[in-house]
């Protein structure tokens, strides 16, 4: 599990930087990106164990564009994505209980923001588990 | 309440004259037999008992077309399942007025054809009524009207002023037919002392006022339903408008909350890590950077919050203090408040007031307030050793205050929205991730207070120009 390579793709630097060190602390390797092209070049450059995302950054949909790219790409498919935001709140989409719809939203796991460190912990852990 | 589609209410107005007329036909018979029996009016009954047996008849035919009407856009898999429906979907609205099922696409010419025809039955059938009750001498005569306040009500203007027409020729043709004998004229002997028919000046009178009558029932029916038309446009109007400003509150306060969010979110991470003790040992560099981090999340909170409260407050009060206040001194705190900034980016800074530029009426603060936030928009969004230059001078009767910059201006296609609550531009928000997108609204709200304008000229790369016009007022 330690030594896995985690992806955070994330516009927000400061959110990053504390899941950095929640992960760095449990032995991840971790690498950030702020957008949906530099996470993509990230996974192109070499392809992490799982990725974290959010929804919104440069675009509101940029998280759902990169999950759908990634899943429908065969190189990348069995890369278990964690998809991290608070937009369900706000938008009374029930994304927790579409996550893993293969059209719709093609994520392995769905968290909202804020989340308690050891809850992301657990998380990251499970979708690590499964693709092992 | 959802507005009533055309086609239903013209469909409902059409059962509705169906129903009308059920009462109509009770009424005619009861009539009749109190009349005749009763008050011993000379009538001829038999023919009037056939009449009301037609308008059953009659009746029963419109109410089956109008069932037939409201089937037709309809898939039916079964043909007596769908008989038994329209039965019962007919007898409800009889017994309780309100439909079973309608179908939404019923055709409006459809039913207006419908509600003509039986208009004109209508009319035929009171006309040869008429014939066997009188004529001239029967007082329903007057009982035309309501047909054409009917129409009036549910058809077009000329609609409407046709059916007026029909009523006046069938009536007159009546008046004429028993005048000249060519057909019998049943006088109601025990209701009038005198068979009224001969007499000339009172059935040209009573004809005369009879066709006024009509057509001014239609006329003012007209009137009064036209101006129903407009004020339910009216009412129609208003309830867009408010359901689109729900819409745009709704999207303000989901804006918003996001950003407000974001920032909690991000305090909230950082503390957990350093409560949790995940961030290494107490008061080493970790811990330090995440501490800093919500500190600076905080700082960035609070701002958004102000501006907010600034943005909200503006809208909902007109009070703002204004004077004869120094433009030349106003410009020279807002260029004090932004030179330390200018300075960390080694930003040039040039400051050119003409001398003719001199006092203003307006509020000092909110002024200074506004360039400032220009200024500070200026220096934000141009590259270290970049230029951020004002300029002001007299423009007419007001004064030009000119804020350029040579920063990475703003892409043509998102000019127009640069003064919207919470817009940011693309190359914006890559540069600078936290603005709070409320500043420029701030000053387009300012500017609007002193009865100014503001336009922004940018190109993308090479800066951007805000030109701010403001009137002297009072202090000129």
């Amino acid at each position: 599990m330690g030594n896995s390579k985690v992806l955070i793709v994330d516009d927000d630097p400061d959110f990053v930087a504390v899941m950095k060190v929640v992960l760095e602390r449990e032995q991840y390797t971790v690498a950030t990106a702020s957008d949906r092209e530099e996470g993509m070049s990230q996974i192109q450059a070499g392809k992490p164990d799982l990725v974290i995302m959010d929804v919104m950054m440069s675009t509101w949909s940029d998280g759902f564009e990169m999950s759908r790219k990634l899943k429908k790409d065969p190189r990348y498919k069995d890369i278990p994505i964690l998809m991290l935001t608070g937009v369900e709140q706000k938008t009374g989409i029930g994304f927790k209980s579409t996550a893993g719809d293969p059209e719709w939203l093609p994520v392995n796991g769905f968290l909202d923001k804020p989340v308690e460190p050891q809850v992301l912990l657990d998380e990251v852990k499970r979708l690590l588990c499964r693709k092992e | 309440m959802e507005p009533v589609p055309e086609n239903i209410r013209l469909l409902k107005g059409a059962y509705w004259l169906a129903k009308l007329r059920w009462i109509a036909i009770v009424y005619v018979v009861v009539g009749t037999y109190v009349a005749h029996k009763m008050l011993g009016v000379n009538l001829n009954d038999g023919a009037l008992y056939v009449i009301a047996g037609l308008l059953v008849v009659y009746n029963t035919t419109v109410l089956v077309m109008l069932n037939r009407l409201m089937q037709a856009d309809q898939q039916v898999p079964c043909r007596a399942a769908n008989k038994i429906a329209s039965a019962y979907n007919m007898v409800v609205w009889v017994l309780f007025n309100r439909f079973t099922r309608i179908d939404p696409h019923v055709s409006c010419k459809a039913v207006k054809r419908i509600i003509n025809f039986q208009i004109c039955a209508d009319l035929l059938l009171l006309t040869v009524l008429l014939h066997f009750s009188g004529g001239i001498e029967n007082p329903l005569v007057f009982y035309f009207i309501f047909h054409m306040i009917i129409a009036s009500i549910l058809l077009s203007m000329r609609e409407s002023y046709l059916q007026a027409t029909f009523a006046v020729c069938l009536f007159g043709l009546l008046v004429l037919l028993e005048y000249e004998q060519i057909v019998p004229h049943y006088c109601l002997t025990g209701f009038v002392s005198t068979c009224l028919r001969q007499e000339k000046l009172y059935m040209l009178g009573t004809f005369f006022v009879f066709t006024t009558g009509v057509y001014l029932a239609v006329y003012m029916a007209n009137y009064i339903a036209i101006r129903l038309k407009h004020t339910e446009y009216a009412y129609r109007q208003a309830n867009a408008m408010l359901q689109e400003k729900d819409r745009i509150k709704d999207e303000y306060v989901f804006r918003v909350t996001h950003d407000i969010k974001g920032h909690l979110a991000t305090i909230r991470g950082c503390l957990s890590v350093i409560v949790n003790r995940l961030a290494g040992p107490p008061g080493g560099v970790q811990e330090a950077d995440l501490i800093r981090r919500a500190h600076k999340r905080t700082v960035k909170l609070a701002n958004f919050v102000k501006a907010l409260l600034q943005l909200t407050q503006m809208r909902l009060t007109d009070e703002s203090e204004m004077d004869v206040c120094s433009l030349p001194e106003i410009l020279q705190c807002a260029v004090g408040a932004v030179e330390a900034r200018a300075e960390e980016k080694s930003i040039t800074l040039d400051c050119t007031v003409e001398s003719s530029v001199g006092d203003i009426f307006g509020d000092r603060f909110s002024i200074e307030e506004m360039v400032a936030n220009l200024l500070m928009n200026a220096i934000a969004y141009t590259p270290e050793k970049g230029t951020v230059s004002l300029s002001a001078r007299s423009d007419g009767d007001g004064v030009l205050v000119e804020i350029s910059d040579t920063g990475i201006g703003i892409p043509e296609q998102e000019q127009g929205r640069v003064f919207d609550e919470f817009y940011r531009a693309a190359n914006a928000r890559q540069l600078e991730r936290d603005g709070t997108g409320l500043g420029l609204s701030i000053v387009r709200l300012i500017v609007g207070r002193h009865g100014g304008e503001i336009q922004v000229e940018s190109k993308e790369g090479c800066g951007t120009r805000f030109r701010l016009r403001l009137p002297q007022g009072q202090g000129s």
